[in-house]
């Protein structure tokens, strides 16, 4: 009872520091743009929402990454006060990524190479896709973006599972590869086969992928390319020194957009091949996080995984907000 | 569009925002110091107590954790909570004590041990009955996570082998019940595997044998699986601390990846009969419960399994307990007595496949009456096992972390 | 309709290479799922083999079909309480933040707009795990279960309306509201009367956007589940595909498949009723999907 008290308490110190910032931030604008009080006061729930319920959890991660472990359950013991942090987890996990403890080394440069791939394979086939549909479906166009929306309203799930059913032994295609009985193949797709689980990350990303695509080719003027083949360019030249440069941003952002996503995924490889062989980083803290004296750990991999991805994230902003500024 | 403005900080500006951080530092330390859960470990002066066969151990009942009273009524409009592994309690026997008493019964269920002992510890799920295995026992009882007993809503216990009121695990079975009996061996599909596993030397070998690559599974659990590795290079101490014979599993299961690249799943159930899995470890419930996924057209004649006939492999039982999140414990009590009555454990059996230690059910009954066929015999659980067979045993913290490491350096996919 | 003889000979056709390419990975995307859907009719209980067409896994098992099974159809429940709770938070919170932060120079909210981009590409797991960690940790009033499923959706979501209507208000501009303020509006006023009806076909699209992608979230809402009676459809799909998943599996995601589909439809259909002859809204699909 006491604790709820002095935790209602803090909230009570809490909430005026951040409001008064917020006040000391509005201030200076308020002579330049009219009624601008509307802005800050529109903005501030969201403002507060992203900070108790996306900021201030990462606090919380950092707290069980430097704090203790139970001696008999080894439960997570988070551990608020920075200077009592305890870095054995961190040191632990990250002392175990290359050299001769490196047992995650492994797991995370496979997760490297997995999105790499899938990344690239969702560029080559999303591109042409989107290409095709923002300018050369002509009456098509409605209805070929619908189908391509369609993804988004399907259970990833249920696509998932129903390539496992198509991928099993008996499955349809092994059959279709037999040709009707021509061969008799029986590859064992589901058995921790680095090809299915890449394809299967490009199965479920690539839809991810060609909406952006295709709203930035869509944006593309169609002047500019005509005015490249009137100038006496082949297609291919006008598309390889026209049309590429000038979607690149749109392309740097698509692709931003699906791989850091992929980053923790770990439902692809235990849906599609339940083994050790073809382990992500998603896997490695799906495993840790409930399992008694890892929790910790877990939490070490998770702010791994963001600092890698920090930089791509920040690149994407800066990407979207000069697109923003640009339009 | 405009650029967004970017003031530099006016210096008024600047100190007002450095004393907030001043201020607000240390205020926010406090104040989540204050909001933190109280100290969990606080229980660190219990050392731990481990059972084992040759060291029986008696639980304590904590003067606040008394059983429930002696002839109450059944909780009115309740929901009895269930969690279980999936398909591990039979819908129709839930049927008859939903029928019987009036109740609603819903399952929730868990991959593996580890994860539903974090979930039931962190405090926010009102489970009322867990099925876990008696490795969890100490953590439990310790953890004040389990209500003892009344012995006198469960009469049915007299249709149990007399030795579960009284094993090892918990004398006086003053906080469980079993629930099933079983064996840890291997199980193969003869239209894959057309090989008699059981007639080498070293069938746990079979395992690594590149024969057989991407046709191999072994079950996902740490300690069962890494068991099994132990006995297979001969060490009869599934429980043991020994460094060296940790790093030996290390070393073996990283061979078994680069042999014959197993799955790590409890599917073998349903994968064993399709053939999609074709040679696996596996447990003896689950090699029964096969029978009831066969495709269209096969028998259970190609099923087989294989355990040492003179009991000295992996035996274990799993157990009921009553947890003390849940809200209906009269009513569970009740769920425990229903699922010891001969009639729910033949119905449960049928549709689980794992043997119930029900002292009507004779071994020799068992395929007489149907339930287990001719070939699969060696699935079927004897009470003589239990007095030669190597049990799997809760493990001291330390040893307990390191035989996590090596499972997890194992699940991480190695080098 | 010409005749495929003279599609092939036009020389203005697309490129061929790029509509084989096309309409093959549209197969190959949806393929699946039609064969999902067409066992989910199947006879028997296998998922692979074709046993003869009934409906008994929707209503005709008396154990085991979507009607009859009570876990399956809590989950499908869970899934659309999920659904509606999440988008009826996520909308008018997102939908004022963006408004407000368009409206609103400084580093606070080019700050708040970092976090809300960073929001929308952080992996979800990072996310789910955090949340696993406040929840059991901090003595809050919420515990697992919707409480915290919603916490965690409408953070994850919260970016997918915010980032829709800031594009839409690139576009209008401010000279609308400008005018009605030159006219005597207050900003509240002028924001009510003039901004929002223009932004209706934004907020709606976001809307069943968010809906469609709540109730097909798997990674937060296993973390954040309690007992099975919040597990929604993805999650109940997840653990049974490890076990052994009947036809039923396949009928519930067709019911959800149909949910949504409905859901999109009649969204669509009333965001061109309301964009009728509103030409800074032309684009169709596109723009409903907020492409545009």
């Amino acid at each position: 009872m006491a604790q709820r008290l002095a935790c209602l308490q803090g909230w009570g110190i809490l909430t005026p520091v951040v409001l008064t910032e917020v006040a000391a931030q509005a201030k200076p604008q308020s002579k330049r743009a009219r009624g601008s009080a509307l802005g800050p006061a529109l903005a501030v729930p969201g403002i507060i929402w992203l900070l108790l319920f996306f900021l201030a959890p990462l606090y919380v991660v950092l707290a069980i990454v430097f704090g203790r472990t139970d001696p008999i359950f080894r439960t997570a013991v988070p551990v608020w006060n920075p200077l009592q942090w305890n870095p054995s987890q961190v040191n632990y996990v990250l002392s175990r990524i290359v050299g001769d403890n490196g047992i995650f080394g492994p797991a995370l440069l496979r997760t490297a190479i997995y999105v790499l791939l899938a990344g690239l394979l969702c560029l080559l086939l999303a591109f042409p896709v989107a290409y095709y549909v923002a300018r050369l479906s002509g009456r098509w166009k409605g209805l070929l973006l619908a189908a391509l929306i369609a993804p988004f309203w399907i259970s990833y799930m249920m696509r998932m599972l129903a390539w496992v059913n198509l991928l099993q032994d008996d499955g349809l295609v092994n059959r279709l590869f037999s040709l009707g009985g021509f061969f008799d193949v029986r590859t064992h797709w589901l058995t921790g086969q680095p090809v299915v689980v890449v394809l299967g990350l490009v199965y479920g990303y690539v839809a991810y992928m060609i909406l952006p695509l295709y709203a930035g080719l869509d944006r593309l003027p169609q002047s500019t390319l005509e005015a490249a083949r009137d100038l006496g360019a082949s297609r291919f030249a006008s598309f390889w020194r026209v049309t590429l440069p000038m979607c690149r941003p749109t392309i740097v952002a698509a692709v931003l957009l699906t791989c850091l996503p992929m980053l923790g995924d770990y439902f692809t490889s235990d849906m599609l091949s339940a083994s050790p062989k073809t382990a992500m980083v998603g896997n490695l803290i799906n495993d840790s996080v409930q399992s008694p004296g890892q929790t910790g750990q877990a939490g070490a991999l998770v702010m791994l995984v963001l600092l890698v991805a920090v930089v791509p994230m920040f690149y994407y902003v800066r990407v979207t907000a000069r697109g923003d500024a640009a339009s | 569009m405009a650029v967004p403005n970017r003031p530099s900080p006016s210096r008024r500006q600047f100190l007002l925002r450095a004393a907030l951080l001043a201020g607000g530092t240390p205020a926010l330390m406090a104040f989540l110091d204050a909001c933190a859960k109280g100290d969990q470990g606080s229980s660190s002066a219990v050392s731990m107590k481990v059972a084992a066969p040759d060291k029986p151990v008696t639980w304590d009942i904590a003067k606040d954790n008394e059983p429930i009273a002696d002839g109450l009524g059944p909780e009115k409009a309740a929901t009895l909570q269930l969690y279980t592994y999936a398909d591990y309690v039979s819908p129709d026997a839930i049927k008859s004590f939903q029928d019987k008493y009036g109740t609603t019964v819903q399952v929730s269920t868990f991959n593996d041990t580890d994860e539903a002992i974090t979930k039931i510890r962190a405090g926010s799920v009102d489970y009322d009955v867990f099925f876990p295995s008696y490795d969890q026992i100490g953590k439990l009882v310790n953890g004040s996570l389990l209500r003892p007993l009344n012995h006198s809503y469960i009469p049915n216990i007299k249709n149990v082998w007399p030795v579960f009121t009284n094993p090892f695990y918990d004398q006086q079975w003053r906080y469980t019940t079993p629930y099933t009996v079983y064996t840890t061996g291997i199980g193969w599909n003869n239209t894959v595997v057309p090989a008699d596993i059981g007639a080498l030397a070293n069938p746990y070998e079979s395992l690594w044998d590149p024969a057989y690559k991407n046709k191999t599974a072994v079950i996902d659990d740490w300690h069962t699986a890494m068991s099994m590795v132990l006995l297979k290079l001969g060490i009869t101490d599934v429980n043991t601390s020994s460094a060296a014979d940790l790093k030996m599993v290390g070393e073996q299961l990283t061979a078994l990846v680069a042999a014959t690249s197993p799955k790590v799943t409890i599917t073998m159930y349903t994968d064993v009969p399709t053939g999609q899995i074709g040679l696996t470890q596996m447990w003896s419930g689950d090699i029964i419960n096969a029978q009831n996924y066969l495709p269209e057209g096969a028998t259970a004649e190609v099923l087989r399994y294989w355990f040492p006939t003179d009991g000295k492999g992996l035996v274990d039982n799993d157990l009921m307990v009553i947890l003390r999140g849940g809200k209906n414990p009269v009513l569970s009590h009740m769920f425990i007595n229903h699922m010891l009555e001969t009639e729910s454990a033949k119905q449960n059996f049928k549709q689980i496949g794992y043997q119930p230690p029900q002292v009507s059910m004779s071994p020799d009954s068992l395929v007489a009456d149907g339930f287990v066929a001719e070939n699969l015999k060696t699935a079927i659980v004897r009470p003589e096992y239990y007095d030669v067979g190597y049990r799997i045993l809760e493990l001291e913290p330390d040893n307990d972390a390191a035989w996590h490491n090596v499972w997890r350096a194992f699940k991480a996919g190695g080098s | 309709m010409r005749g495929p003889v003279a599609w092939w000979n036009d020389p203005w056709r697309p490129p061929r290479i790029l509509v084989a390419v096309t309409f093959g990975y549209l197969a190959w995307s949806l393929i699946p799922v039609l064969i999902a859907v067409i066992f989910s009719f199947n006879d028997g209980r296998s998922r692979t083999v074709w046993q003869g067409f009934s409906t008994r896994w929707y209503f005709g098992d008396p154990v085991k079909s979507v009607w009859h099974d009570a876990a399956l159809h809590t989950a499908l429940l869970q899934t659309l309480k999920l659904g509606v709770i999440t988008t009826l938070i996520t909308v008018p919170l997102g939908v004022m933040f963006a408004i407000g932060i368009d409206r609103w120079r400084g580093r606070l909210p080019a700050g708040a707009n970092l976090l809300m981009l960073v929001s929308f590409v952080l992996p979800e797991v990072l996310l789910a795990v955090a949340l696993l960690f406040v929840v059991t940790s901090l003595p809050l009033p919420i515990k697992l279960g919707t409480e915290a499923q919603v916490l965690g959706l409408v953070t994850f979501q919260i970016a997918y309306p915010a980032v829709l209507v800031r594009a839409r208000l690139a576009t209008i501009g401010t000279q609308y509201e400008e005018a009605a303020m030159d006219l005597g509006a207050s900003p509240l006023a002028a924001l009510r009367r003039v901004t929002l009806p223009m932004l209706l076909p934004a907020i709606f699209a976001s809307t069943v956007l968010v809906f469609a992608d709540v109730i097909d979230d798997f990674v937060l809402v296993r973390y954040l589940s309690g007992n099975s009676s919040t597990e929604p459809v993805s999650v109940k799909i997840y653990n049974t595909a490890r076990a052994a998943p009947t036809p039923a599996l396949n009928a519930l995601a067709t019911l959800l498949l149909f949910a949504a589909l409905l859901a999109i439809t009649v969204g669509y259909l009333v965001y061109r009723r309301m964009t009728r002859g509103d030409n800074t809204a032309a684009g169709g699909i596109a723009a409903f999907a907020g492409e545009a």
